[in-house]
């Protein structure tokens, strides 16, 4: 497909409603969008849901399954969309809720589906509910908030915005009791030892799935309970509450997904899968993202096989969310002090790089814009274990605005074509919520959606055609994994098998040729069959199977029965 | 001479594993041989060959007869046709393989070998032989266990079998814990003949590692060696670490002692002997024979006492394993060259550190024997080896309590007899690696000043 014209205009209607399929997660490719920063329907410069809902078409021809929405919510927007101020409408700057239902039928249509982050844990202090409850502490909200006449109890919480705030309580001067906030003080903590508050945040949940939403990122998760001595972190409580979520969406609303946003250590978030898969189905697998990083850095697959070796296993109807970059900063709080000191070296050289625990930077950039990095990256992404998450404008190689500060850097618009806002908004470039970037580089004149699909060697292009291989091969979503020794510590290699689905995954983290010597003896007999290209490859015998690879490069193969082989 | 007796004296100094090279053989006997169970007619065979300067060497063999021709992946192994039959090298064979694993599983005795394995074996495992291998052959089953069978026999219990059983019985992480033994009596003494050990899945060694980092700072000849991507300060430091913690189990389970000033002498004389002999086969060195014999000579003077051990004896980047889980050491045999009695001797464990050290400037250095003289790579390569070297240091220090480069003049003296080794071997061998040792000879044999002055 190399023109506007061809493809993605006439994709093809089909419905979601039969059959079932309740482990369409496992195979899905997500892609997170920022509604602010994807298109602007209105000319007001903000992007919104009509202006995502008319690119859906281009997210079909892409290859997405799931589109992951930031918080879509009435806000008085300090945090981003996460601090809620009403649960149940639509931030007024992206629309109403006849646009948020019109997204959905028209991705349902193309057989995609759409879910949104829900925060759990607090509110806005601007909600009536935290306004009701300062103001009346004996009324209907005065017990749903966590209130506390010292600034003492649960001492033993760390606190997690170290930049901007030193106690997890703060004062508030109308109710003179300090309120609870594990992230910022306008973010009070929701209190939920109240069982008015558990129902309350059912009924949230109740109300978007009428509204067909396909599931939740639930943020923030691990804190929903605190008590004394313990660190507020993954409370019994928590997961209790978690698995009669899950059971109270279940029974109403089949096929839907659950996806917890737990930044913890592997070990720590399989809890929120529950031992038999009846908490959440989905969370992200935080400590490989720097991992990837680490090791492509250090031309050594260690950092990748130790955090894999130590991921324990999930239940079969959950699965793990990877990523390379979404819109929070390339979050460092998962390694070692002498790892992070090693990634702010060789990834962030600039300190405005940084920001909280990590690196504020897009994936290109990061990588400073090597092609060959970027494919070996996303070919990791698609192919390790796990459902990939792709962020907007990745897959055209965006860039990002490291003076923005914040994580703005790697929000700005859109980039679909060359002309004005890049295509994202027909107001005057100073009304823009953030600047387009006009860099030489990674401006929208150079990097833009409508250019790339005109070069069939763009990475847009690349990037569509390897999301179809994957979609052919199920194993790469609902596949075991075995690593692969060999004695070249630069070369990553593993299978992947799910029945008769079985791939061979190599990669080269080296940027210098690398050969390697494969143990296959297990598929002796077998003509690995290279994926993109079908080109067949020498049979496997008895020794070892030599391959050679380009610095940086990758290779997928089917690993068919000779006879099932084209 | 019998038949098959010839056709092994034409065969055998063919073989990699064969450690006369050079010295024509004179005579091979089968001293012992002991058909295995199976179907396949495979004989345990010892063989005492004597070469044409008289030295005379034990080398055990698994020797298969066939009728009929050999199949084409046995057909390298073959040693000769005698009495009509197809002589082979059966560690090539899978049956073959196959029965000794049945065997250490069962624990069988033979009529002079005895198989000892332990109980939850698996067996029924594919078995590979793994490339080529200096003195010994590893069999690979599955991807679980490997074995490795010693080419060349010395009677007694090998010390690799010895130290790793120990470590392991003690709960080190850091060997590759003993499953499985095959002995026999040579000499009238009960001998190692074979070992199996858990196999490191997914390992890697430390010379690949090291070298990749070098090769990553050589790409990057502008930046210096603490700011690349590929530091590998890191590994060394963790490396270091896991020697220091292995050194410290091996004085806890095996034999320890003091050696006191008198003993420093003779380890002194030792270093002088092993010079003299070094500058009859290269005269070169003789330009720093002086330095040298200072160096040695401070070692004699040392007034206080010197703990030591059992060691690894022949430590490198190339015995170390990167697993995911961390570092492995292997093959605590000494340097297989050397007598039995010599390398179990007890030795300052500063004589693992010091070949430790040495490894690393042969790390930083070969690529540059590769790519011929270039200044600035140069520079860069012995940054890259001092930050590494004290990484492993350090790393040592922190898990032994005492840093081995507070020992100075010993280390000193353990790494110039190490150099000095290493020039005898490269005249020979690797002409163009020379310049690694006796540069390094020139940098340490300067007069001593504290490592810490210039960190």
């Amino acid at each position: 497909m190399t023109g506007p014209d061809h493809g993605f205009e006439h994709g093809e209607l089909v419905s979601l409603e039969e059959p079932r399929d309740p482990l369409w997660f496992k195979r899905a490719v997500f892609y997170e969008v920022l509604i602010r920063g994807f298109a602007d329907s209105d000319g007001d410069g903000t992007g919104d849901i009509k202006g995502l809902t008319s690119k859906l078409d281009y997210l079909q021809w892409l290859g997405v399954d799931c589109v992951w929405l930031l918080p879509i919510y009435e806000s008085p927007l300090r945090d981003g969309g996460y601090d809620i101020s009403d649960f149940m409408k639509v931030l007024p700057e992206f629309g109403d809720l006849g646009d948020f239902v019109q997204l959905v039928d028209e991705a349902h249509k193309r057989g995609m589906r759409i879910i949104a982050d829900l925060v759990m844990n607090h509110s806005s202090d601007q909600h009536p509910w935290f306004q009701a409850s300062r103001s009346d502490p004996g009324g209907p909200y005065g017990d749903y908030y966590v209130w506390s006449d010292t600034d003492e109890p649960y001492s033993e919480a760390r606190i997690i915005f170290v930049d901007t705030e030193t106690s997890n309580w703060t004062w508030d001067p109308v109710r003179k009791q300090y309120f609870w906030h594990r992230f910022f003080s306008h973010q009070p903590d929701l209190n939920y030892e109240n069982p008015a508050v558990q129902e309350a945040m059912i009924d949230v949940l109740k109300f978007w799935l009428d509204m067909g939403i396909d599931g939740f990122r639930l943020d923030a998760v691990p804190y929903l309970f605190e008590e004394a001595g313990h660190n507020g972190e993954n409370h019994p409580k928590t997961h209790d509450y978690l698995k009669r979520v899950r059971k109270e969406v279940d029974e109403l609303y089949p096929d839907r997904v659950m996806l917890c946003e737990a930044n913890q250590w592997p070990e720590d978030v399989v809890e929120y899968f529950g031992e038999d898969g009846d908490e959440c189905q989905m969370a992200f697998h935080f400590p490989l993202m720097p991992r990837l990083f680490m090791a492509v850095r250090r031309e050594s697959r260690y950092p990748i096989s130790e955090i894999l070796a130590n991921t324990p296993a999930i239940p079969g109807n959950c699965q793990w969310g990877i990523f390379l970059r979404n819109h929070d900063e390339l979050t460092l709080e998962m390694v070692t002090d002498d790892e992070r000191d090693y990634m702010y070296a060789e990834y962030a050289k600039d300190p405005r790089m940084k920001s909280n625990v990590g690196i504020a930077r897009r994936l290109a950039p990061l990588l400073e814009n090597s092609r060959d990095q970027i494919e070996l990256f996303t070919g990791l992404l698609l192919s390790l274990p796990g459902s990939p998450v792709l962020y907007y404008g990745d897959e055209i190689g965006m860039g990002d605005n490291i003076y923005l500060g914040d994580r703005d850097g790697v929000r700005t618009p859109m980039q679909w074509n060359a002309d004005r806002n890049a295509g994202f908004s027909t107001a005057d470039p100073q009304q823009l919520y953030l600047p387009a970037l006009l860099d030489p580089v990674y401006g929208y004149q150079a990097v833009n959606v409508e250019a790339q699909m005109r070069s069939s060697s763009s990475l847009l292009n690349w990037t569509r055609k390897m999301l179809a291989v994957r979609k052919q091969h199920p194993v790469f979503g609902m596949g075991s994994y075995e690593e692969l020794g060999s004695s070249n510590p630069s070369v990553l290699a593993f299978v992947r098998e799910f029945g008769d689905d079985k791939v061979l995954c190599v990669n080269n983290l080296s940027r210098f040729p690398q050969p390697v010597e494969l143990d296959l003896r297990r598929f002796e007999g077998v003509v690995p069959v290279e994926l993109t290209g079908l080109v067949h490859f020498p049979k496997v015998g008895e020794l070892p199977y030599l391959l050679s690879l380009p610095g940086h490069g990758f290779m997928w193969f089917g690993l068919q029965p000779e006879e099932g082989t084209l | 001479m019998s038949d098959l007796d010839a056709a092994l004296t034409a065969w055998l100094p063919r073989q990699r594993w064969y450690g006369g090279k050079g010295t024509p053989v004179r005579s091979v006997v089968v001293e012992h041989e002991e058909r295995l169970p199976g179907p396949v007619d495979v004989r345990h065979t010892l063989l005492r060959v004597t070469d044409e300067a008289g030295g005379a060497e034990l080398y055990q063999l698994l020797l298969g007869y066939s009728d009929a021709e050999l199949e084409p992946r046995l057909k390298p192994g073959e040693v000769g046709l005698v009495k009509g039959q197809h002589v082979f090298d059966a560690v090539h064979d899978p049956d073959t393989t196959g029965v000794l694993l049945e065997l250490l599983a069962q624990g069988r005795s033979l009529s002079r070998l005895v198989f000892t394995g332990s109980a939850d074996l698996h067996t029924g495992l594919p078995a590979r032989v793994m490339g080529a291998e200096q003195s010994n052959t590893s069999i690979v089953y599955g991807d679980e266990y490997i074995l490795k069978m010693f080419r060349r026999v010395q009677p007694g219990l090998n010390p690799d079998l010895e130290v790793s059983r120990a470590l392991a019985q003690a709960g080190s992480p850091h060997v590759a814990a003993p499953v499985g033994w095959l002995e026999g009596t040579v000499d009238g003494q009960t001998t190692t003949l074979a070992m199996m050990q858990v196999f490191a899945r997914n390992a890697t060694d430390g010379w690949a590692m090291a070298t990749a980092s070098v090769r990553d700072l050589f790409a990057e000849a502008d930046l210096h060696a603490d700011e690349v991507g590929g530091d590998f300060a890191a590994e060394s430091e963790r490396l270091g670490a896991a020697t220091a913690e292995v050194h410290a189990l091996m004085a806890r389970s095996l034999a320890t002692a003091v050696a006191g000033p008198d003993e420093s002498v003779d380890t002194a004389k030792q270093l002088h002997a092993r010079l003299d002999a070094a500058l009859e086969v290269v005269p070169e060195l003789a330009a720093h024979a002086g330095a040298l014999r200072t160096a040695y000579d401070q070692v004699a003077q040392l007034t206080g006492d010197v703990p030591v051990q059992r060691v690894h004896g022949d430590y490198h980047l190339g015995q170390v394993l990167r697993t995911q889980d961390g570092w492995l050491l292997l093959d605590f045999e000494g340097e297989p060259a050397r007598p039995l009695a010599e390398r179990t001797a007890l030795m300052s464990p500063l004589r693992d550190v010091a070949g430790m050290l040495r490894s690393y400037d042969y790390a930083a250095r070969h690529l540059l024997a590769e790519r011929g003289g270039d200044g600035q790579l140069a520079y860069r390569a012995t940054e890259w080896a001092e930050r590494n070297r004290s990484a492993f240091c350090d790393g040592y220090a922190a898990a032994a309590g005492t840093d081995p480069r507070d020992d100075a003049v010993l280390l000193r003296a353990f790494e110039l007899d190490k150099a000095v080794y290493e020039v005898v071997y490269e005249a020979r061998n690797r002409p163009t690696w020379l310049p690694i040792p006796v540069g390094s000879i020139e940098r340490l044999a300067a007069p001593v000043i504290s490592e810490g002055d210039d960190r």
